[in-house]
């Protein structure tokens, strides 16, 4: 996906909350696995930005969350890690999708003492 | 914000795309007052969004304007306004997609009150990733797909095709030289979106282009207050 620009949402979303630019220990993020964004180009593009941003280099800790899917033909309702996974009772791809799109900045972690 | 303590954890708790959500509302919220009925069209670099916007600016003529998403150039723009319409160029200078905040700033530089205006088209920029995150402010999002492609398109792309109201699928013209299976295409795209309204036509012969264009009408009527 635009993980660039997604990044610096980020690091302005972070800005807004602390109310000012310091070096930070961690940032802690949320990312559903039907987000559309790869962990990996995010943690790349992130590094990149943070430092430019005035946030020191951060660790970028993901919580990768499962989606919970509901089966049309059974109606059982399941976890799933991807688009592909079916319905574990009836094998059906047919479901609505009740979450998994989730992409939150939960917290971030300073070390004053660095500081 | 901050005290002088050490080793502390502040709570952000802040969804990535709400400043785009927020614009987004925004949008709805002005396109609603102006009774516009709004389309987020998608597809990837050629699959014939243009085309089918000229052949939409047959039907609607000046009850249309559109939004043109391009990297760069005004070409596309020019294209619809000779067809007829209204239109206004995004050039995104880089950026893989159309955001709520451009569309806003878009919007401002319309004229919303076009005598008999009554549906706005947005064309996204050609991608079948970017643009399936950001939420415009549209009524319905169009994927559109066309046979050149490939039948196996729609579940290499599911952040896009999960998240449409419409397939359109699209060349059909050329459909006796491929092997594109629209059977396949349907089923794949049901899988991920069981309520999708499917429409195959060919923006170029006109094929299947009225029937789409009564559907649309069909929406705009809908949400007549």
């Amino acid at each position: 996906m635009h993980e660039l620009s997604l990044a610096h949402d980020m690091t302005r979303i972070i800005g807004k909350t602390l109310g000012r630019k310091i070096p930070l220990d961690r940032v802690n993020i949320t990312v559903g696995p039907l987000s559309g964004i790869s962990p990996e180009s995010l943690k790349f593009c992130f590094t990149e930005i943070a430092k430019l941003e005035g946030f020191g280099e951060p660790e970028l800790v993901i919580r990768q969350t499962e989606a919970r899917i509901i089966c049309l033909d059974c109606n059982t309702e399941y976890e799933a890690r991807d688009f592909y996974q079916g319905c574990p009772q009836c094998g059906s791809i047919s479901r609505n999708i009740l979450s998994g799109r989730e992409f939150t900045v939960d917290s971030v972690e300073i070390n004053e003492g660095d500081n | 914000m901050c005290d002088d303590t050490i080793d502390k954890t502040v709570d952000i708790s802040t969804p990535v795309m709400s400043r785009n959500d927020s614009f987004a509302a925004l949008n709805r919220k002005l396109l609603t007052e102006k009774n516009l009925y709004t389309l987020n069209l998608i597809s990837s670099p050629g699959a014939g969004k243009t085309t089918l916007l000229e052949s939409m600016a047959r039907f609607f003529g000046s009850r249309m304007a559109v939004i043109e998403g391009d990297v760069q150039t005004r070409r596309d723009a020019e294209r619809i306004e000779k067809a007829g319409c209204q239109a206004w160029q995004i050039e995104t200078g880089g950026a893989c997609h159309l955001d709520a905040q451009a569309v806003n700033h878009a919007l401002g530089h319309m004229n919303l009150n076009s005598e008999g205006l009554e549906l706005l088209a947005i064309e996204n920029v050609g991608n079948l990733i970017c643009p399936s995150g950001y939420d415009l402010g549209e009524d319905m999002r169009i994927g559109l797909l066309s046979v050149p492609e490939g039948d196996d398109k729609i579940l290499k792309y599911p952040s896009l095709f999960s998240s449409i109201n419409v397939l359109l699928i699209n060349k059909m013209d050329l459909i006796p030289h491929l092997d594109f299976n629209v059977d396949r295409a349907i089923e794949e795209c049901r899988s991920l979106k069981p309520d999708v309204q499917v429409f195959t036509v060919s923006a170029r012969t006109g094929e299947g282009i009225e029937e789409f264009c009564e559907f649309i009408e069909s929406g705009m009527s809908d949400q007549e207050p």
